[in-house]
């Protein structure tokens, strides 16, 4: 049955593909330019174009199903160099009247997986600005190796743990001292950071807390994680070579490249897909098709760093913490133990699946809110009856 | 302790289920499961004497088969024809080998319930002397294990303070069991709803899934689920301990505001009737938000003016592994958690707390019981580095 649905969802995606005339070259604009698009506030631009974006690209008619940009999803794009090494990142900001008579200004600060880039939250954070309706700030970048930040030198540049975490803390303080700050520096009192990392980011999310600076630790609410669990990351690293042997490294074109990612369910959910693997490639100049611009292969001696101990130093955060899986509720033993002892929230999607962030991006936007809501000491007060019935 | 025969072997998983299926036919009832479980030696480092276990472990094989017809003159109140005690007795024997019962039966079990559960009060009055179980979560053996060490029910009477359902690979059996014995002995044994006895919670964490790989549909889970809304969801011990699933609530001061909840409902979000199923005591003072999401956490300021407004003793809960089992959160709450080695994987001990007539209180820990090699769900890898 389940065989059945998937060839003719197969067969579907490939009529689709042979219906959508262009091959779009334009969605690496960026790549291989100096200057990345300006700093240029585009608040207002951006609600203009909201009304065409290609939100729901899916259901678009062949001739219009050019990929969505960007900037369909966030404001700014802009560049952060340190030590060499230029990231590439991507910012939403609030809007400075609707935060006006707000006690509390949500700040979302994200970190993707490995293989994957700053985009692939891209439509989480479109739903968030818009939940918000203004009043909440978004930041995603692209990890060292990652999308738009390429580190030139393999042979000195590393990529363990520690510098993935490094350079997140790195990223984290630029983005407040240079961008949260000069927008509203009064505000700034006001602001309460949820830090969100999928996949191997949950883990960089994890472990970048405890070494924040305390005038920004003291601002974050929460840490939050999608679907990583420790035992079965480290199981799935096992795994991973039969993963790569599978995995093509060129397409023809920028769609069968997204194509392949759908019906491998990396994301499931095709509109997110048509924002968020786009940068995962570059054009291939020889053969006019697209390559991958991580190679995962490349990190192989690293991975035995990324995941050990998470499970243990997340239940342990001296903070909120969440963690959302998809599909069952596989927890190792420190987190099943967390979990019954009280220390964080699980939530389950059962029907997500990795990328949750691009397959429920709507759940996870509302999980995320309340769970900013929940455990933001701004806002809550707790409600109690006692004492009124003496 | 015999943890390795726990632990999930990942091959065969359909042939160990058939296996262990058929082994259980063979060997687990009550009277010979005890040999086995005597030899495994009840870890009991509170010290009860051990008479008192030996005793009652020589109880269980004396009585298993005979205590029944003794006793069900007592216990007979509300709903027992004979017709219907025959019928029980039946299940409760079928159960006790670990095989559950058809789905029909199941039907007509939940209905028998519904009629003594619905009757129960939100804070259900229980004599003293109660022995007092928490979490069981599916680990059928384990709850025989506990019945070993605890006494046979009716001859002891307990109270188990809920999630009876979910993570272990038993829930359909563990829940039917427990359901069995509240109709055949309403008065002899209590239990309260945990946060678990939910339909939202038991789609994720296996109760449902269970059901659906045992009897083919969900109409089993549907009709405990139902039968959950009607659990009481409190038990007032001797007027002087308070027992319940979770914790305290904000919106609860008094054991009377918990008398004018509406129960019969699926556990709600947030409110009172959350909070008593979802709350933590708490080194901090006062009120605190809780991690999980969902109830609060109360300080040791907090349970003492509760204890203090309602003359209480003593706050039971259960709900938080505690790896003794049991454990102290304030000078007057205990938890008290009855899954050994929770999830097949956690490596705690479990408790079940004894009250006399005279509200002494002792704990009874034990370890894992002896059974053969349990089915493994197959857990998925996913391709993590994405």
């Amino acid at each position: 049955m389940d065989l059945q649905k998937s060839v003719l969802l197969n067969n579907l995606k490939k009529a689709q593909e042979l219906l959508g005339t262009d091959e779009n070259d334009e969605y690496h604009e960026g790549e291989n330019e100096e200057d990345f698009v300006g700093d240029l506030p585009s608040f207002t631009n951006n609600a203009k174009k909201q009304p065409k974006s290609s939100f729901n690209s899916g259901k678009n008619l062949p001739s219009e199903t050019a990929l969505p940009q960007w900037n369909d999803f966030l404001q700014h794009r802009n560049v952060f160099t340190i030590n060499n090494h230029r990231f590439n990142y991507f910012y939403s900001l609030f809007d400075t009247n609707a935060i006006e008579n707000c006690k509390s200004i949500p700040v979302f600060i994200f970190h993707h997986g490995a293989g994957s880039s700053a985009l692939t939250f891209a439509m989480l954070i479109k739903i968030l600005q818009e939940k918000y309706a203004g009043a909440c700030a978004c930041f995603t970048f692209d990890a060292r190796g990652h999308g738009g930040t390429q580190f030139i030198d393999d042979s000195v540049d590393t990529y363990s743990l520690n510098d993935f975490v490094d350079d997140f803390n790195a990223n984290i303080e630029n983005f407040i001292d240079n961008h949260l700050k000069p927008c509203s520096p009064a505000s700034l009192e006001k602001i309460s950071i949820t830090l969100v990392g999928h996949s191997l980011g949950g883990s960089i999310c994890t472990n970048v807390f405890p070494i924040l600076k305390d005038n920004i630790k003291n601002k974050v609410v929460g840490v939050c994680m999608l679907d990583i669990v420790e035992e079965a990351a480290i199981l799935a690293l096992d795994r991973m070579e039969l993963f790569l042997q599978t995995t093509p490294f060129n397409f023809n074109n920028m769609k069968d490249a997204i194509s392949w990612h759908v019906n491998r369910g990396m994301p499931n959910d095709k509109p997110s897909a048509e924002i968020s693997i786009p940068p995962l490639f570059k054009q291939d100049i020889i053969s006019g098709g697209v390559s991958r611009v991580t190679d995962l292969s490349f990190f192989t001696s690293y991975w035995s760093t990324w995941f050990k101990g998470l499970s243990s130093k997340f239940v342990d955060l001296k903070t909120s913490k969440l963690l959302i899986l998809a599909g069952n509720d596989n927890l190792d033993k420190d987190l099943i133990v967390g979990q019954m002892q009280g220390k964080y929230q699980l939530v389950i999607f059962q029907e997500s699946g990795h990328f949750i962030q691009e397959d429920n991006s709507l759940k996870t936007a509302i999980t995320l809110m309340d769970f900013m809501h929940r455990n933001d000491n701004k806002n809550v007060v707790i409600k109690t009856n006692w004492g009124a019935h003496k | 302790m015999d943890v390795d025969s726990d632990i999930p072997m990942h091959d065969a998983i359909e042939s160990q289920q058939q296996q262990s299926s058929s082994s259980y036919n063979k060997e687990s009832n009550p009277p010979e499961n005890n040999k086995h479980v005597s030899s495994s030696s009840p870890i009991t480092n509170s010290s009860p004497s051990s008479d008192i276990i030996s005793n009652s472990i020589k109880d269980t094989v004396n009585t298993s088969t005979t205590h029944d017809n003794t006793q069900s003159n007592n216990n007979n109140t509300t709903s027992s024809s004979s017709s219907n005690i025959n019928q029980l007795e039946e299940w409760i024997e079928h159960l006790s080998k670990c095989q559950i019962l058809s789905e029909d039966d199941v039907s007509r079990l939940c209905k028998m319930a519904v009629d003594v559960l619905q009757y129960e009060q939100n804070v259900q009055p229980v004599n003293v002397p109660v022995t007092i179980c928490g979490d069981v979560h599916g680990q059928f053996h384990d709850l025989m294990e506990l019945f070993q060490i605890g006494g046979p029910c009716p001859d002891t009477n307990y109270l188990f303070m809920g999630d009876y359902v979910d993570r272990g690979y038993y829930s359909v059996e563990t829940v039917s069991f427990l359901v069995c014995m509240k109709v055949r002995y309403p008065n002899r044994i209590t239990i309260l709803r945990g946060n678990h006895e939910s339909r939202q919670i038991t789609q994720v964490y296996g109760f449902y899934d269970e059901c659906l790989r045992k009897y083919g549909s969900a109409n089993v889970w549907k009709m405990f689920t139902d039968l959950f809304d009607y659990f009481p969801i409190t038990a007032l011990v001797d007027n002087k301990i308070f027992c319940l699933h979770g914790g305290l609530s904000p919106m609860i001061e008094t054991i009377d505001q918990v008398r004018e909840l509406n129960r019969v409902q699926e556990v709600p979000h947030e409110g009172p009737m959350c909070d008593l199923l979802w709350s933590d005591p708490d080194d901090r003072g006062g009120w605190g938000i809780s991690p999980r999401g969902a109830g609060f956490t109360f300080g040791q300021d907090i349970s003492e003016q509760f204890n203090h407004t309602n003359d209480l003793n003593l706050i039971a809960r259960a709900h938080q592994l505690v790896i003794e089992g049991y454990a102290w959160s304030h000078q007057s709450v205990v938890t008290i958690f009855s899954a050994p080695n929770y999830c097949y994987r956690c490596g705690n001990q479990a408790a079940i707390m004894e009250v006399d007539e005279n509200l002494n209180r002792q704990f009874l820990q034990y370890d894992p019981a002896v059974r053969p090699g349990e089915p493994t769900v197959s857990r998925k890898t996913p391709d993590y580095f994405l």
